[in-house]
């Protein structure tokens, strides 16, 4: 979610990898602008100030309140659902909005603060309308090494600002063994290429599911022993 | 609940054999050596440390890694190093990465000249740091809420006021939103931070990043001065200290006190010193002329004619006492009153009298528990009071001691309470049914069997009495925290005090250390002016007086139907602050004179006062009040008084030697002195005495004998109990068996569903210094009507719709409806002392609800928006 | 050493092993049933003896752990981190994915062992086929009898449940896992006190990773004893590594601790692509600090990384070869760490930022030798000062990146003050020359 650096600079080229240079080794001071969303807001006077929502008030989708009370239910301590609650809120109102985080906080007792401040916390919770295919890249080391930051572009070239997709640079997923790989709406897939890209976003947009042949769950284990069962490859 | 006890041990710092109390945390331990390990995200009054900053890191032989000094409990023989290279190079390092993205904008920072950040960076820090890398630069100040400035580039992330908001106030509502170094201070969607105690995060930030918008860039750390005061906005007396500049005070601080406030303001006590030098402010006397104006007059004028309608009415005269008037001018009026006028007619209370014996009981210092008990009880009763709105800093210790020492908390109330959420057992009974309610509580207690006739009574369900006694009869020590209101207020039976008594007895509150009983008065300084006098039924100490007079409500009948004169009102306005508007406004017209002092021309003054004297504010007054737990303090001037203001004192004094009774008392000192020794349990205590600090008389030697009675002589005849030895072992109490109680079903609770059961409150905004400072003006509240969704339902109002409350005679009121799901169906709320449609404009206890149909002249816009500066 | 000792890949490639039946088919819960046939003190006995150390990380004895839980009757909690977010590490995944039973009767056997009453399996939310397939494997667990009320008839009640996280590295840190499991934050806390004292809500809580969890039935079967018999002395059993980055065969292997690690580099998983050399290889995660070819020889074992100055963590080999400049691989890691700081204490916060900005500056030719040393130094200043060992994380490697690489960072420096190409050669040659 980085704002790409805006530094004036040229271009070099070396050994096939892409270096920016500025054309004067000076730094840049006080360049303007957040990083983050929020930082040079106020608030706004005019509004009351974030309390227990009451649910004399405020009206929770039935579904959605018996999702969140299964979810307390769980847990010695109720607060503990706090994640799983804003996942659910998530998923039936595409993000974690305002509004959406104002329900979690009526079903839950808690404020809304208190659950934003746990929704901002966590790379999962979108605390912005986005599209509702999630698309994440693992773009950390093992994927980038090869050539996950190709794959990232390609995917975003192909999505072209689709709102239908959410495409994401994310860390490790934990599937350092396809890399470069995505996880697409919660399916690991790859190795991928480049040129991958249009397929996967054509199959998403005609509700197939992805890239059937490259998901993970289709993959065996590398370690030969994992054949070894009776009628197995390794027996 | 034992409090903590702390062996001394020996540690060494730096070579130095130190002593100090062993599991302190090293960084309050090294202070008794007089070292100083820097801190900033530790600050005790916060709880547990979180060990965020890094500050304080420090070097304890034996353990390999540096250890943070903040979360390190001192042990005897530990050896510790504050001052080797490697402690040196980590404390350098934090400050270095603390000042990465810290401006340098001391010279225009608010905090500048009082920063911790600024004197640990020139003490502990680098000299220079080698971040070359551009800093992060955002649009600043921005409004966190109409109070607090907040400058995100200055904040170094101590976490100091995110955890006030959630674990202090726990109104959650400050956080931390995003993660690593974008994390930044905010709040929900853009929501301001507007709750009780947000100001105290001013206080905890180390840095300039949370500044007081009504203090920015009015006076540096060397403009100014400090002087000790008490805030005297409402009873909890919290101690404060005024920031002063140039007769001016500019801000109010905490004077931390353990006993009283534990180191937190709320925001009116913190903001409303504005309302000190506001134009609106009284500062002449004022003299209603031929014409019905209220017009500038001089103080002989003024002095002149108030002696005449004194001397005209004599013992036609009442009085009325309230909000600051301390315990001298208390005193001073019941003179004036009893001696110079032969009247007995004066009262500091709302509500009809209190039998003086139940009062006697009441006080006995047997029974009185102190602010710190409420943190180390076993068990918290609240009764009929709502903390936050009653005495906003008790709250904060009630939450404290569920959170830390894992006090039972139980909420008996008519209107849901702040605290719900947090106590062990919560029980709603009927407004006004608190009598039938202790009846029904203590029957639950002594395990009668049947509970469900005594819970109608009571307007109550049997399973909340048994959840309310199974909290509290486990518990070694209980406090009760109740209001006066439940003694005899508006909606209150008078068998409430023997109620309260006998649960007293019954819970074992007077021989049990540690536990007992916390009434909280209308009054700021209720207590004191009880103790002084100020009552229709009793003296100086609670005596009995030559002869009973009128309580407050009697006053008002006998004004308006001529047994009475003339009304003297000492920091009071009946109009705005009692129950029964019609009934004092009847009063008010019908007074061959009204004689008030007062700061603001509030309504009933305005309309009908014939002297206006102008009133002190607490920041010039000097004399004595008395804490609700019994704890005498001191009041001293910290400005002086503008314009012609004269002490009310001397006002007080002077009338009385006009009326031909001079009290021979020229000094506030000698008032003092006076006071002392005419209540007998304050006999001994000096102005010096009381200090900074005050002294809880309860406490003092051989205050048993002069207060007797309460409850476990008086009323059970448990007086055996008193053989308990402090801290030895504590018989298991025998419950007393309940004066078996005659559930009285009211005709209110039986009453057909077309009407409701009428409650009111006062909330912590209602006061007239909240619309009178311009900080806090946005805060002034308006009417609200708050019923169950159920009702609402019936009745075809929603959220936010003007409503009319009928009452009896017609009488109205306006307000907004406000939906509230823990409110049980039947009754509705209204709020007292507002400027406009308060509460006492009906009588209950029965009220109608219906949708007004024009919206003309009521409160617009949705809800009750917290709107922006005025 | 036997080649052949596979404990927890052995056939997992066997269909339906996720399923119940699968399961019991290879007789499976057959350990739990006997660890409830033992008294807990036994089960922990066995523990203790097996040697086996925490598999998360930080290599800690799991059966030691476990018996620092305090005695007596009270809410004492198992949580089986199952966060796996250390960049590299993947084994946790491919373990739940294809034999959850296994993980479920593990965390029995230790709850069992440790007195425990209360389970939860914290997730990773990406691992969202994974975690249905637990839910699913819960569900056919619960029925048969093996958690919840009254595990097999015995005493033990073990209600377990699965907490789904949502994205966020540092709730692998344990502390800050439980944090997240309570419904906040995921910060860390500060420690002592230690989780099997004042863990989840207050209670002792015993904290493992999944393989260390998963290899609990394989000790109960064999014995203790026996187990200690793979591995090295003080790295007793078998280990799962998951290898990644410039191999021909990235996956997960399962290894006697102790192997060669030129053996899991080259010989399983096929060594870097033909023509390209190992240039450095993190060996466990990318927190570890990087070894270079020249390690290649040592046996992977927590002594040996530790003893080369570097850890085996997580049991995740990253190897990266000679087309890679270093400055890029120090950046990608320094600006994970930044994005995943949770921002609680201060080096760790202004450290992770500073460093990328650094490392920014480095890499657009703005930076001078002298910024290394500061970098180095800002590294040292991260290092221990932490509340949690995050920082550490992203400092150790790259200290050791600059300490080993430092000529050809400054190769690279000088280049682009020059405005001329950069070649990795070069700097190759360079490093070759210091
Ligand atoms: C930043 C950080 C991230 C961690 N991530 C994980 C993780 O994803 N999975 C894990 O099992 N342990 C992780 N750990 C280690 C845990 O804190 C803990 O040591 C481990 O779960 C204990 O289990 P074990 O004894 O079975 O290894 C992490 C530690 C740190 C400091
Ligand atoms: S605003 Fe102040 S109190 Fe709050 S985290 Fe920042 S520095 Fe600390
Ligand atoms: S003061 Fe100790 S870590 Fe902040």
């Amino acid at each position: 979610r980085a704002a790409p650096h805006p530094t004036a600079e040229d271009v070099i080229r070396a050994d096939g990898v892409e270096r920016r240079r500025h054309a004067h080794p000076e730094v840049p001071r006080f360049d303007h602008g957040s990083r983050v969303p929020g930082w040079d807001d106020a608030v706004d006077l005019d509004k009351d100030p974030a309390v227990v929502p009451d649910p004399a008030v405020l009206d929770v989708p039935a579904a959605l309140r018996t999702e969140i009370e299964a979810a307390m239910a769980r847990y010695p301590d109720s607060r503990s659902a706090a994640l799983p609650a804003l996942a659910a809120v998530q998923r039936h109102h595409g993000w974690c909005s305002p509004e959406a985080i104002e329900q979690a906080a009526c079903v839950m007792r808690l404020t809304p603060g208190y659950l934003t401040a746990v929704a901002t916390f966590y790379d999962m919770f979108e605390t912005s309308p986005v599209g509702p295919h999630a698309i994440y890249v693992c773009t950390n080391i093992s994927c980038s090494l090869r050539g996950a930051d190709a794959l990232h572009e390609a995917i975003l070239a192909a999505a072209d600002g689709d709102p239908a997709f959410n495409v994401r640079s994310f860390e490790c997923l934990g599937a350092c063994d396809i890399a470069p790989m995505a996880s697409v709406d919660g399916v690991y897939i790859g190795p991928l290429e480049p040129d991958d890209a249009p397929g996967l976003l054509a199959d998403l947009r005609a509700g197939r599911a992805p890239l059937p042949d490259k998901q993970l769950s289709r993959r065996p284990s590398a370690d030969p022993a994992a054949g070894d069962y009776p009628g197995g490859p390794g027996a | 609940m034992p409090r903590p006890e702390r062996q001394t041990i020996t540690f060494s710092i730096d070579g130095l054999e130190v002593e100090a109390p062993e599991n302190t945390m090293l960084a309050d331990a090294a202070k008794y050596g007089d070292i100083e390990i820097p801190v900033f995200c530790y600050e005790p009054k916060l709880g547990d440390p979180v060990g965020a900053c890094r500050m304080c890191l420090v070097e304890i032989e034996g353990i390999p890694k540096l250890q943070t000094a903040c979360s390190s409990p001192v042990k005897d023989g530990m050896v510790v190093h504050t001052q080797t290279a490697r402690v040196k190079e980590a404390q350098r390092s934090v400050v270095e990465f603390l000042l990465i993205n810290h401006p340098l904008d001391c010279p225009v920072c608010d905090k500048g000249g009082e920063c911790p950040l600024q004197d640990i960076t020139f003490g502990w820090g680098p000299g220079r740091s080698r971040f070359i890398e551009p800093k992060r630069h955002f649009r600043k100040p921005l409004e966190l809420s109409p109070l607090i400035a907040i400058d995100r580039e200055r904040c170094i992330l101590c976490y100091r006021c995110v955890r006030f908001s959630q674990e202090l106030a726990e109104d959650y509502q400050l956080v931390l939103l995003e993660r690593g170094a974008h994390s930044f201070v905010g709040t929900f969607d853009g929501h301001p931070y507007v709750a009780p105690f947000s100001g105290n995060i001013i206080e905890l930030c180390p840095v300039g990043a949370l500044t007081s918008i009504p203090y920015r860039f009015r006076a540096r750390p060397w403009d100014i001065e400090g002087a000790g005061s008490i805030c005297m906005l409402c009873p909890a007396q919290c101690n404060t200290e005024l920031t002063v500049r140039d007769e001016r005070v500019l801000r109010v601080l905490d004077r931390h006190h353990e006993g009283v406030d534990d180191g937190w303001l709320c925001d009116k006590g913190r903001f409303a010193y504005q309302a000190i030098h506001v134009d609106d402010r009284l500062t002449t006397p004022l003299l209603r002329d031929g014409d019905g104006e209220l017009r500038p007059a001089g103080w002989d004028d003024a002095l002149a004619r108030a002696a005449e309608l004194l001397a005209g009415a004599g013992d036609r005269t009442a009085a009325l006492a309230g909000s600051t008037a301390t315990n001298e001018e208390g005193m001073l009026l019941a003179r004036m009153l009893r001696d110079a006028l032969g009247s007995p007619h004066l009262d500091s209370r709302s509500g009809p009298p209190v039998d003086l014996d139940h009062l006697r009981a009441l006080g006995a210092p047997a029974l009185q528990a102190s602010v710190p008990d409420l943190e180390f009880a076993h068990a918290v009763l609240v009764l009929d009071c709502e903390p936050v709105d009653d005495a906003p800093i008790l709250e904060m210790r009630i939450r404290k001691g569920v959170r830390r020492n894992r006090v039972k908390l139980a909420v008996a109330t008519s209107r849901p309470s702040a605290l719900d959420p947090s106590a062990a057992a919560t029980a709603r009974f009927a407004p006004g049914h608190a009598a039938a309610f202790l009846a029904a509580l203590s029957g639950a207690l002594a395990g009668a069997p049947d509970l469900d006739d005594l819970a109608a009574a009571a307007g109550c369900t049997a399973p909340e009495l048994t959840g309310l006694a199974a909290a509290l009869e486990g518990a070694q020590d209980v406090v009760v925290l109740y209001h006066d209101r439940i003694l005899g207020g508006p909606d209150a039976d008078a068998d409430a005090a023997a109620g309260l008594l006998a649960l007293a007895g019954q819970l074992g509150l007077a021989r049990t250390p540690g536990a007992g009983l916390i009434g909280i008065p209308e009054a700021a300084n209720g207590r004191g002016l009880r103790e002084a006098g100020v009552l229709p039924n009793a003296g100086p100490g609670l005596s009995a007086p030559p002869a009973g007079g009128r309580g407050a409500p009697g006053i008002a009948e006998g004004l308006a139907n001529g047994d009475l004169d003339v009304l003297y009102l000492l920091g009071s306005d009946p109009l705005r602050s009692h129950p029964g508007r019609r009934a004092w406004e009847a009063g008010l017209a019908a007074a061959g004179g009204v004689i008030a002092h007062a700061a603001f021309l509030t309504e009933g003054i305005r309309d009908h006062a014939d002297v206006v004297f102008p009133a002190e504010a607490t920041a010039e007054k000097e004399g004595t009040v008395t804490h609700p737990d019994g704890r005498v303090q001191r009041l001293r001037p910290a400005i002086g008084r503008p314009g012609d203001v004269r002490p009310e004192w001397q006002v007080l004094h002077e009338l009385s030697g006009r009326l031909g009774s001079d009290p021979g008392l020229p000094t506030i000192a000698l008032c003092s002195e006076a006071l002392f020794a005419a209540v007998p349990f304050y006999a001994g205590l000096t102005l010096t005495e009381l200090g900074g600090r005050g002294i809880r008389w309860p406490v003092r030697p051989g205050a048993g004998e002069l207060l007797p009675g309460g409850p476990d002589t008086a009323t059970t005849g448990e007086a055996d109990g008193g053989g308990t030895a402090a801290g030895g072992a504590q018989p298991t109490p025998t419950p007393t068996p309940a004066p078996t109680p005659t559930p009285r079903r009211s005709n209110a609770l039986t009453a057909p569903g077309a009407r409701l059961l009428l409650g009111t409150y006062r909330s912590i905004w209602a006061a007239p210094e909240v619309e009178y400072a311009p900080a806090l003006k946005f805060l002034a509240r308006e009417q609200r009507v708050e019923l169950s969704p159920a009702d609402a339902a019936r009745l075809g109002i929603r959220q936010g719709d003007e409503v009319l409350v009928t009452g009896g005679a017609d009488q109205q009121v306006r307000g907004r409806a406000e939906l509230r799901n823990a409110i049980p169906e039947g009754r509705v709320f209204l709020e007292a002392g507002i400027a406009e449609h308060a509460a006492n404009g009906i009588d209950g206890p029965l009220v109608s609800l219906h949708r007004a149909t024009s919206t003309n002249g009521g409160p617009s816009g949705s809800g009750t928006p917290a709107r922006a500066r005025a | 050493m036997t080649p052949s000792a596979k404990l927890l890949f052995k056939g997992i490639d066997e269909p339906g092993l996720a399923t119940l039946a699968g399961y019991e088919r290879r007789g499976g819960y057959q350990a739990l049933r006997r660890a409830l046939a033992m008294p807990a003190e036994d089960v922990l006995g066995e523990l203790l003896a097996s040697g086996l150390r925490g598999r998360g990380g930080a290599g800690f004895a799991m059966g030691k752990k476990a018996s620092f839980l305090p005695k007596g009757t009270m809410d004492k909690y198992l949580v089986c981190n199952a966060d796996e977010s250390e960049p590299g590490t993947f084994k946790d995944r491919e373990l739940m994915q294809k034999n959850p039973h296994l993980l479920i009767e593990g965390i029995v056997i230790a709850a069992h062992a440790a007195a425990i009453n209360r389970a939860f399996i914290y997730i990773r939310g990406e691992y969202e086929q994974q975690a249905r397939i637990l839910d699913r494997a819960l569900a056919e667990a619960e029925a048969a009898g093996y958690i919840g009320d009254r595990v097999l008839g015995t005493d033990l009640s073990l209600p377990l449940v699965l907490h789904r996280g949502a994205g966020a590295y540092i709730c692998g840190e344990e502390t800050g896992l439980l944090d997240s499991l309570e419904g906040k934050r995921g910060n860390p806390r500060l420690k002592p006190p230690f989780p099997a004292n004042q863990g989840l809500y207050q209670g002792p809580t015993l904290i493992n990773n999944v393989e260390t969890l998963a290899t609990v039935p394989a000790i109960i079967a064999m014995g203790g004893a026996e187990y200690a018999k793979l591995g090295t002395e003080t790295s007793t059993g078998t280990k799962l590594v998951s290898v990644s980055g410039h191999v021909q065969r990235p996956g997960n292997y399962e290894v006697e601790l102790g192997t060669p690690s030129r053996e899991i580099i080259y010989d399983m998983a096929g060594g870097p692509p033909p023509g390209r050399e190992v240039k450095l290889w993190f060996p466990g995660g990318s927190s570890s600090p990087v070894l270079t070819a020249e390690d290649l020889d040592l046996p992977y074992d927590f002594d040996s990384m530790a003893k080369a100055g570097s850890m085996l963590g997580s049991g995740a080999i990253i190897v990266v070869d000679d087309s890679t400049p270093v400055l890029d691989v120090a950046l990608k890691l320094a600006k994970f760490y930044r994005h995943e700081s949770c921002g609680k204490c201060t080096p760790c916060r202004e450290g992770t930022n500073w460093t990328v900005q650094m490392l920014e500056r480095i890499e657009r030719g703005e930076a001078t030798p002298m910024d290394l040393d500061i970098m180095a130094s800002v590294q040292e200043h991260i290092i221990g000062h932490c509340l949690c060992v995050l920082g550490d994380a992203m400092a150790m490697p790259i200290g050791s990146m600059i300490k080993k690489f430092r000529p050809e960072f400054e190769a690279h420096m000088e280049a682009m003050q020059l405005g001329a190409p950069v070649a990795s050669e070069a700097a190759l040659a360079a490093q070759g020359a210091a």
